[in-house]
């Protein structure tokens, strides 16, 4: 009886599709959806830009991705060592080469927003952006593998959404700090340089934000998926809020702050113009080590502000007071953890 | 998406109807399941059929939803172009039937399009197979190793089903395509594997990688490219041919497809379809000059050799490309994406600015190898010398690939193959700088048997005496052709050279004798034919500066110079006649504006002089005399 089953169950699942389907094509999104795929495509590209920064070492990709969200030059994409540049080129749909500062970014869903000033960018209506359900058709647009460059547009490929689900289920299988739900796609987006792409619906409505490259170590096998878009706009508004924010706020440095030593951590040597903040060891008994802090974790915020480098972060300690805790993100293997800092 | 109520129960009734179909049909068929995957495709269609079954039928109170006829007469297109495409796509293996690419027919008598990456572990002959589930013996015609493409000619029919021809041009991103070919060599029955997907980007240029191959002016589909799919065609929605696939980019995936696939424009394809035919090893181009972008996003030329015919054309440093081909340029990738697509020795239009204005000219392409080195690439292609392929880190230059032979069976296969020559053998001519020799003179024999049925000059006396006059400048002209001398007489004046020597000096002078040389050539060629005036090879077909067709093409080398020899595919009559002194000079330019058909023969009756696109003079004929002619000859 069991073959039985499974086989009712497939059944069940393939009528399903095939009645979404049939029931899309009927209600007014007809033929012409077919036909008026170029001017589709053709505008979205021109809402999605090519990105260069850091990288191209071992491995690591120095371009990727990102999407124009509105018409005053802020772009989303992934938070990746891509980013981790004072300014990132961002090249534009007819060539322009423009240059991006990071307004902020959102560690859970790793996401970050660039801006750049000025330069007349129209980007997709977030308010016109669209759930999209399993069994749907869709479009991604992005610079896979850095194919386009100058003014050629970024790639597009067609897919279908086969999933709406979270990526918890794969916590510990596959490398992704975003825990969050996911679209998994039935087409081969995730390419090295396409996180930060658009997945679009046949309206040309933003549904999601292609995410950064996951495998699965054990079967080898690499996962295609994009971030929907009400995770975007989740970080968007939390970002452009000012609630995660690179610009240290301006606060005064204190007669007696914090310093790294007295924490009790030693940090890798600062040798790079923005040296991540890695912390290389925690002395035995010390206040960093009471917290809770380990050898090996990146330290991304300080009191809920980014800290980009050892620079920034020695910085930012020089305005707290010595006599007070504060509170740290950090990054350890694929987990973010958040760490009361006690004195 | 909103849904009524009576239309909740339309679905509901609906799918109960469908169930019951569905479940009749899995009492009869219990064992199904013993595979899933099957059982789901198998399960699909029935649910399908079941379904518009039931609609003409049983549901005649309710109209049920179904897709509307736009949606049916689309996929039915959709179909009607995979089955037409599919009878073109052959695939391609080895005479041992091991290995395994894809290929296209392009022609009734059976050549077909595929990589030379695919051609080239072969050897000369291959086996192709045909969707009609039929092999056939091919042999390799010609290779282009630079732009990936080699042609194939099968044999043994005239009548083999061919792809029609898209326009590459017109191709859009967004548009719908597909692959047809044999994909990991599923293709047991010979049935073309076909893969449908969008069109992700045009115009690419990919790097050449680790080796010269390089595609430029290339089509990006996210349509499944695997190995084995390499040389197959991609048709769009239509079924109309737009590109010949063969390469991915691959990075730690593996060497499957990874949504990324790129195909050889059909455009540049055609553009090399006539070199590929014969038998040579078909070069790319270069300009003679590079360029950079400059700050203001202005193409200008960064560097030219004054040995070029863009530096004769007058092209400097600093002048701004702004088109070449029919396309304008905008960035270093576009001048090279369209200069990729053409053969060597094309002549094609170029406009710049200078400091003066806009210029529109047209400049005859280089080649981008030296014949040794491309000599040396197809010796390192060829099956006894090929070492395995490194994918060098990056973009891997040949993606779908041949599924390689398996390494166990490359040695015991030899020995069984048959040792005697047969009819394909007879197809092969090794020779050094060929693919294969034979076409070189199958093509060269094609266009003698076009002249010959326009008349014969074989029996005509050495020496010619050709009368006309310059219209409008009411100038007598004579000239005088024999094996002891070449005189040209323009109204008062008499100039003479010997019949094969001495040539340069006069054509770097730009003298008006050219003409006569050019005529000379031209009473050579018919009289005692290409082959007995030096070394003769046909090249293929090129454009000439206000023909719109493609002429045939045929250099002879002659003592110390070279002719070039265009031809009409069609009459076989010959347009131009080209002499060339050396690579730093204007070559004469003589064209054959007219025939009439005198005494049965194709007579040349208006002729123009020109040296670097500027006309000297055009001369109307009168009379052309050879004194001995044999009575009756005139056919």
């Amino acid at each position: 009886m069991q073959p039985m089953l499974t086989l009712i169950f497939v059944i069940a699942l393939t009528f399903r599709i095939a009645t979404t389907s049939s029931f899309a094509t009927d209600s007014g999104l007809d033929a012409n959806v077919l036909i008026n795929n170029e001017t589709l495509i053709a505008t979205s590209q021109e809402k999605v830009v090519k990105l260069y920064g850091a990288g191209g070492v071992r491995g690591l990709e120095s371009y990727q991705s990102g999407i124009i969200i509105d018409n005053s030059g802020h772009i989303v994409t992934s938070w990746s060592t891509v980013l981790d540049v004072a300014k990132v080129r961002v090249v534009t749909f007819d060539g322009r080469r423009l240059d991006a500062t990071m307004v902020g970014m959102d560690p859970q869903n790793e996401l970050a927003i660039l801006k750049v000033d000025d330069a007349g960018l129209v980007g997709f209506d977030l308010s016109r952006a669209a759930q999209a359900s399993t069994g749907q058709r869709i479009f991604a647009i992005s610079n896979l593998f850095g194919i386009a460059a100058g003014n050629e547009s970024c790639s597009a490929q067609k897919g279908v959404i086969m999933a709406s689900t979270p990526l918890t289920t794969r916590r510990g299988k596959t490398k992704s700090l975003y825990q969050g739900r996911v679209y998994v796609l039935d087409a081969m987006t995730n390419n090295p340089g396409a996180s930060g792409g658009a997945l679009i619906d046949l309206q040309g409505r933003l549904v999601g934000i292609l995410g950064k490259e996951i495998r699965d170590e054990q079967a080898g096998i690499w996962l295609n998926y994009a971030l929907p878009m009400d995770v975007v706009k989740s970080s968007v508004e939390r970002i452009l809020s000012g609630n995660t924010s690179v610009q240290a706020l301006d606060l005064k440095a204190v007669a007696q702050p914090h310093r790294i030593n007295d924490l009790g951590i030693t940090l890798i040597p600062d040798v790079l113009a923005k040296t991540p903040p890695f912390v290389d060891q925690v002395r035995e008994g010390s206040v960093a080590h009471r917290s809770g802090m380990q050898t090996n974790d990146l330290i991304l915020l300080l009191n809920d502000q980014r800290a980009d480098s050892r620079k920034s972060l020695e910085k930012m300690l020089a305005t707290i007071n010595r006599a007070d805790s504060f509170y740290v993100l950090v990054q350890r293997g694929q987990e973010l953890i958040r760490i009361h800092v006690r004195p | 998406m909103e849904t009524t109520k009576a239309q909740t129960m339309t679905r509901a009734r609906r799918n109960h109807v469908v169930w019951s179909h569905v479940l009749q049909f899995i009492f009869l068929f219990p064992c199904l399941p013993y595979s899933l995957a099957t059982g789901f495709i198998a399960i699909f269609c029935v649910t399908n059929s079941a379904d518009s079954a039931f609609d003409s039928s049983d549901d005649k109170t309710e109209t049920a939803p179904s897709p509307s006829d736009a949606v049916l007469a689309a996929q039915q297109q959709r179909v009607d172009a995979m089955q037409r495409a599919s009878r073109a796509t052959v695939a391609v293996y080895g005479t041992d039937g091991q290995g395994g690419g894809s290929g296209v027919c392009i022609s009734p008598d059976g050549y077909v399009l595929t990589n030379f990456h695919v051609s080239s572990p072969f050897g000369h002959r291959m086996r192709c197979g045909l969707n009609d589930g039929k092999m056939v013996d091919a042999v390799v015609a010609g290779s282009d190793p630079t732009g990936d493409l080699a042609v194939l000619k099968m044999v043994g029919r005239t009548d083999f089903p061919v792809a029609e021809i898209g326009d590459s041009d017109k191709v859009r991103t967004g548009q719908w395509c597909f692959a047809a070919g044999n994909p990991f060599v599923l293709a047991t029955n010979l049935q073309p594997t076909i893969t449908y997907g969008l069109i992700s980007g045009v115009r690419r240029y990919q790097y050449p990688s680790g080796t010269i191959l390089e595609y430029s002016d290339c089509i990006q589909t996210d349509a499944a490219i695997n190995p084995g799919n390499s040389g197959g065609p991609l048709f769009n929605i239509r079924g109309e041919l737009i590109g010949i696939n063969g390469r991915c980019s691959f990075e730690k995936r593996g060497r499957v497809n990874v949504g990324v696939g790129y195909a050889i424009s059909i455009k540049q394809a055609m553009n090399f379809f006539g070199q590929l035919r014969s038998g040579r090893v078909v070069d790319h181009a270069t300009l003679g000059f590079t360029v950079t972008t400059e700050s203001n996003g202005k193409v200008a030329v960064s560097n030219i050799l004054e040995s070029s015919d863009a530096y004769r054309r007058g092209i400097r440093y600093g002048d701004e490309i702004l088109r070449l081909g029919d396309r304008d340029v905008a960035t270093t990738n576009q001048l090279k994406n369209i200069l990729g697509i053409y053969p060597d020795q094309w002549r094609i239009p170029i406009r710049f600015r200078n400091d003066s204005g806009v210029v529109e000219t047209y400049i005859r392409l280089q080649n981008l190898h030296l014949a040794s080195e491309l000599e040396e690439i197809i010796k390192g292609e060829s099956p006894q010398q090929k070492l395995p392929r490194k994918p060098p880190g990056g973009k891997d230059p040949a993606p779908g690939d041949p599924v390689p032979n398996g390494k166990e069976k490359t040695d015991a296969p030899h020995q069984l193959l048959p040792t005697k020559r047969d009819a394909v053998d007879d197809l092969f001519v090794e020779k050094r700088g060929y693919t294969n020799y034979y076409f070189n003179r199958v093509e060269l024999d094609r266009i003698l048997g076009l002249q010959a049925a326009r008349g014969t000059w074989k029996d005509s006396s050495e020496s010619w005496k050709i009368s006309g006059e310059i219209p409008g400048e009411n100038l007598a002209v004579e000239m005088l052709l024999s094996d002891a001398s070449l005189t040209l007489r323009l109204g008062d004046k008499t100039e003479t050279v010997h019949p094969l020597q001495g040539w340069p000096k006069w054509i770097k002078q730009r003298s008006s004798i050219g003409a006569v040389m050019g005529m000379r050539i031209w009473q050579q060629w018919n009289r005692i034919g290409p082959r007995l005036m030096g070394e003769a090879v046909y090249l293929g077909r090129n454009p000439v500066v206000g023909r719109e067709l493609l002429l045939d093409v045929t250099r002879i080398t002659v003592s110390d110079f070279d002719v070039m020899v265009y031809s009409s595919p069609e009459s076989g009559l010959i347009e131009v006649i080209e002499v060339f002194s050396d690579k730093q000079t204007d070559p004469v330019e003589l064209f054959f504006e007219k025939y009439e058909t005198v005494d049965g023969r194709a007579t040349p009756k208006t002729i123009r002089l020109a040296y670097g696109l500027e006309s000297q003079f055009l001369v109307s004929i009168h009379q052309m005399q050879n004194s001995e002619i044999p009575a009756g000859t005139g056919l």
